[in-house]
């Protein structure tokens, strides 16, 4: 920790040196050990040494930053008179700031040395896992990883943070096959702090591989209807609140004042069943974020509480712009409460719609509305599953759906970065052949 | 530029192995405006070296932040260890890679790189103009990028090479609002291969570009929904290289094959109309250079053409060395590394479907009704073929004339299906290759295509 320190206090006394008011730095070095699997076999092992570097200053209120992997003197001089030279290209803008006044902070979470030979056994235990359970299965590809990292975050307002981490992460992309028949990629994922467990019994992946394999005897819906559609947890984050997100309340879309919820903090934007939260301390969470880009130590926050939006996703940038407050912090460690009925009775409970797993499709415009392919799905018929979905669509607006809400599921999954019950909407089109 | 510290490494490459070893220098330069607000300002420069080993069937690999002596030999041990350890647990006995054609490819072209007040002075000029001649938009952002990865291979068996992709672009993005008040938004990326100072001289010279995307913005401001269900449209030449690159290209990538894509099952049979031929091109292409072209890929295989499509059948795979000796193909040099961390893994590099003999004019005024689909903002497809592509413009076609402009839609089908339907195809092809293909790792890629006409389902509301 020490080397990073020096090399911290000596960008910082260049940055000042060369005309900077402000400025604050990382520095930091990583190690990755990575087992991947291609087509059912393994294929490669892999061990990465990294890096980094990056300076951003303040001249006169204008911003440059600089980004190099490199600790050499001579390297890092030239980044930080580049960064310099960036900002004096720059507009004034006096709405930067950066966090004063914390002090020195120490982090350390989770697996900050790999076990190999069990990560190893690990990977091959659950390739074997899916050979004997889910026959029909390939797994195009799996890549698993242990990722440790440590660093200094230092800033010329008085903060000085080192942090040292590490985590393991199975990735896997797999599809089912019987003959010619296939069904849709998918793709499951989960973070671990440690190797207790097979991996096949974390998150919701033995779950997800019995899904795809029930999907290979599908079909399109017949003609368009206007249903209830059950988003999984993983849809549920990526497809639904990903894109609320960004459309609704991220730095963009307020800036450019095209948030169709720019007026409507601490107002009603949900039912009031919906809560979500971004919570990297929560221990659900495996090595959540610890301090934002902005040096801010980083709190949980509610986003939507009750139903009612609690606060917008903003860099403290954005928030100076616009008059409102900066997000607690920039994670997307995000928490969404579990409701009380087993997902086997909200599908009951469905008149006709469809389960959707993945959804395929353009980001929403900014007025919410969406349209796509409707992925690794089922279409349910007086509360039973009839078969799995091909070339479906679903369209709708994502405003108007969070208020269209039917139930939340009982089950959540839990992978490591975000936590996610399963979701149903009314109101949805569904369009097949 | 990178010197060339890693030949005299060459006399420690393991003897029975296969091994590679590659030097990088990867830099990016951007600066966005929104509204006026310089809210990007960045440059990033990442180097370092990577070597990785063959060994009965895997493969080890490791990568060090550093560009010296020292590392290229620290990498070389710790990949071949990760060889041995692979070899060891998993030893598939497979034999050694297929011979290819050695050589020393040289780099021909000089790196430039502009310091960042270029980029920031020409993107100011160009938002200074919108704002100033388009006071009425809701927002406006513009982008100035430029990205060039520097490669120094060195290889036990093949073409040693030391090659830089260079490109730059401006990105412009405008948003209105309909009279219905739905926000709407267009945008378009100027540019290609090479230095951000070759390629933008003088700002003036998009200004009437920028009118155009404007003036197309205030016709879909009067845009109509299309009508849902199958029709028959004209596909822009963006259209179709998304169509070549995401619903064909990635399902013959020959990982993805052996993973049972849909190419597993269809190879040498017909997939499309006998009108159709789509081509994977290295780095020369209708009497031009490719907009991105590549010479030596990452396992040392010289870059040529890969025969996707011909005259309707499938014909072939993209590979590597190890994928094209499981299907007897021969390697066309598809495997490219993104950073020097990555391995190489078998990528398109610049995909097209090649013109035929149609005017698109007669091809227009042979539709009675349906669409001229121009521009995509978004596509994906799966590895059944089945894709969606978002349709930010088009037009509607009615007797055989131009219409209404449309507002946003979607197309969808299955590509062997769809590319069935083909049944003209324009004579003249372009290319597009702003964005990032992702797969594992991003990588720069090319595509593109004449227009066609075809049958597809389009989305409505």
């Amino acid at each position: 920790m020490e080397k990073y320190k020096r090399i911290a206090e000596d960008i910082l006394k260049k940055a000042k040196e060369l005309g900077a008011e402000v400025a604050h730095c990382s520095v930091r070095e990583s190690e990755t050990n990575e087992f991947n699997v291609d087509g059912n076999e393994f294929s490669l092992f892999r061990t990465l040494f990294d890096r980094g570097v990056t300076v951003t200053v303040f001249v006169e209120n204008k911003k440059g930053s600089v980004s190099i992997n490199r600790f050499d003197d001579e390297s890092i001089t030239q980044a930080v008179q580049n960064a310099v030279s960036a900002a004096k290209s720059s507009n004034p803008d006096t709405a930067w700031e950066i966090a004063k006044n914390i002090g020195e902070k120490h982090f350390k979470r989770g697996a900050l040395v790999p076990d190999r030979e069990k990560l190893f056994f690990r990977t091959k235990e659950l390739l074997e896992d899916i050979k004997n359970r889910h026959p029909l299965i390939i797994v195009e590809q799996m890549i698993v990883t242990h990722t440790s990292s440590k660093g200094v975050y230092m800033s010329t307002t008085g903060n000085t943070y080192f942090s040292e981490s590490g985590r393991y992460n199975a990735e896997l992309m797999y599809s089912a096959h019987e003959g010619e028949k296939a069904t849709s990629f998918f793709g499951s994922d989960v973070t671990v702090a440690d190797l207790d467990k097979p991996f096949i019994d974390c998150a919701f992946i033995e779950r997800e591989l019995t899904d795809i394999e029930n999907q290979l005897d599908s079909a399109p819906t017949e003609g368009k209807f206007t249903g209830t559609v059950i988003f999984t947890p993983g849809c549920l984050v990526g497809t639904v609140f990903g894109n609320i997100c960004d459309n609704f309340a991220s730095d963009s879309v307020l800036l450019d004042g095209t948030s169709l919820w720019k007026d409507k903090l601490g107002k009603q934007v949900a039912d009031e069943r919906i809560n979500v939260s971004f919570k990297p301390s929560d221990e659900r969470i495996v090595c959540g974020q610890v301090y934002t880009g902005e040096g801010f130590i980083a709190e949980d926050f509610d986003f939507i509480k009750n139903g009612r939006l609690n606060s917008f996703l903003l860099s403290q940038y954005v928030a100076n712009k616009t008059g409102n407050e900066r997000a607690k912090n920039s994670s997307f460690s995000i928490v969404i409460e579990g409701g009380t009925t087993p997902l086997e009775e909200m599908i009951k409970n469905v008149k006709k719609g469809v389960i959707v797993g993945r959804f395929s499709g353009g980001s929403p415009g900014t007025n919410g509305e969406f349209s796509g392919v409707a992925k690794n799905g089922f279409f349910i018929e007086d509360g039973k599953i009839v078969s799995a979905l091909s070339e479906t669509m679903i369209s709708g607006n994502l405003a108007d759906m969070l208020n269209n809400l039917v139930d939340i599921s009982k089950e959540i999954l839990i992978d490591g970065t975000v936590v996610a019950p399963y979701m149903a909407f009314d109101g949805i089109t569904v369009s097949g052949k | 530029m990178l010197k060339d510290i890693l030949t005299p490494k060459k006399v420690i490459f393991a003897p029975t192995s296969h091994t590679e070893l590659r030097g990088q220098n990867s830099r990016s330069r951007g600066v966005t405006l929104v509204c006026g607000n310089l809210t990007g300002n960045s440059r990033q420069d990442i180097s370092g070296v990577s070597a990785r080993v063959y060994k009965n069937g895997t493969y080890g690999f490791s990568s060090m932040a550093e560009y010296s002596p020292e590392a290229a030999e620290a990498v070389l041990r710790a990949a071949t260890e990760n060889a041995d350890f692979m070899s060891l647990h998993i030893n598939k006995g497979k034999p050694s890679l297929p011979i290819v054609t050695g050589g020393n490819r040289i780099l021909e072209t000089d790196i430039k790189d502009a310091d960042q007040k270029v980029y920031i002075d020409f993107a100011r000029e160009i938002d200074n103009y919108i704002a100033k001649k388009y006071p009425n938009l809701k927002s406006r952002t513009v982008a100035a990028r430029e990205d060039s990865m520097e490669k120094l291979l060195r290889i036990s068996d093949g073409c040693d090479a030391h090659t830089c992709l260079q490109r730059s672009y401006v990105y412009v993005f405008l948003n209105s609002e309909t009279t219905s008040g739905a926000p709407i938004e267009l945008f378009e990326a100027y540019g290609g291969k090479g230095a951000f100072e070759d390629n933008f001289k003088d700002p003036q010279e998009l200004f009437p570009k920028i009118d155009i995307l404007y003036e197309k913005l205030m016709q879909k401001r009067e845009g109509v929904y299309a009508d849902a269900g199958e029709k028959t449209v004209i596909l822009g030449s963006m259209m179709t290289g998304m169509l070549a690159h995401e619903a064909v290209g990635h399902t013959v990538e020959a990982d993805l094959v052996l993973g049972g894509s849909v190419a597993a099952h269809n190879l040498g049979k017909p997939v499309a109309s006998e009108i159709v031929n789509l081509t994977d091109f290295a780095h020369t292409a209708f009497g031009n250079k490719t907009p991105l072209p590549v010479y030596v890929d990452d396992e040392g295989v010289i870059a040529s053409d890969a025969k996707i499509i011909e005259n309707g059948i499938l014909v072939g795979y993209l590979n590597n060395r190890e994928s094209a000796q499981h299907f007897g193909m021969q390697p066309c040099g598809n495997a490219r590394a993104w950073a020097f961390s990555d391995e190489p893994l078998i990528r398109m590099r610049n995909t097209a479907i090649l013109p035929g003999t149609d005017k698109l004019e007669d091809m227009i005024a042979s539709v009675e009704d349906g669409y001229y689909l121009l521009d995509s903002n978004n596509g994906q497809a799966d590895t059944t073929g089945e894709f969606m592509f978002g349709v930010c413009m088009g037009y509607e076609i009615k007797n055989g004339k131009l219409g209404r402009a449309l507002l946003d839609t979607t197309i969808s089908g299955v590509a062997f299906n769809m590319l069935k339907t083909v049944d003209m195809i324009s004579d003249k092809a372009d290319w597009y290759s702003s964005g990032f293909c992702g797969k594992k790792q991003p990588m720069p890629v090319g595509m593109g295509g004449p227009a066609i006409r075809c049958k597809v389902m389009i989305g409505g509301r």
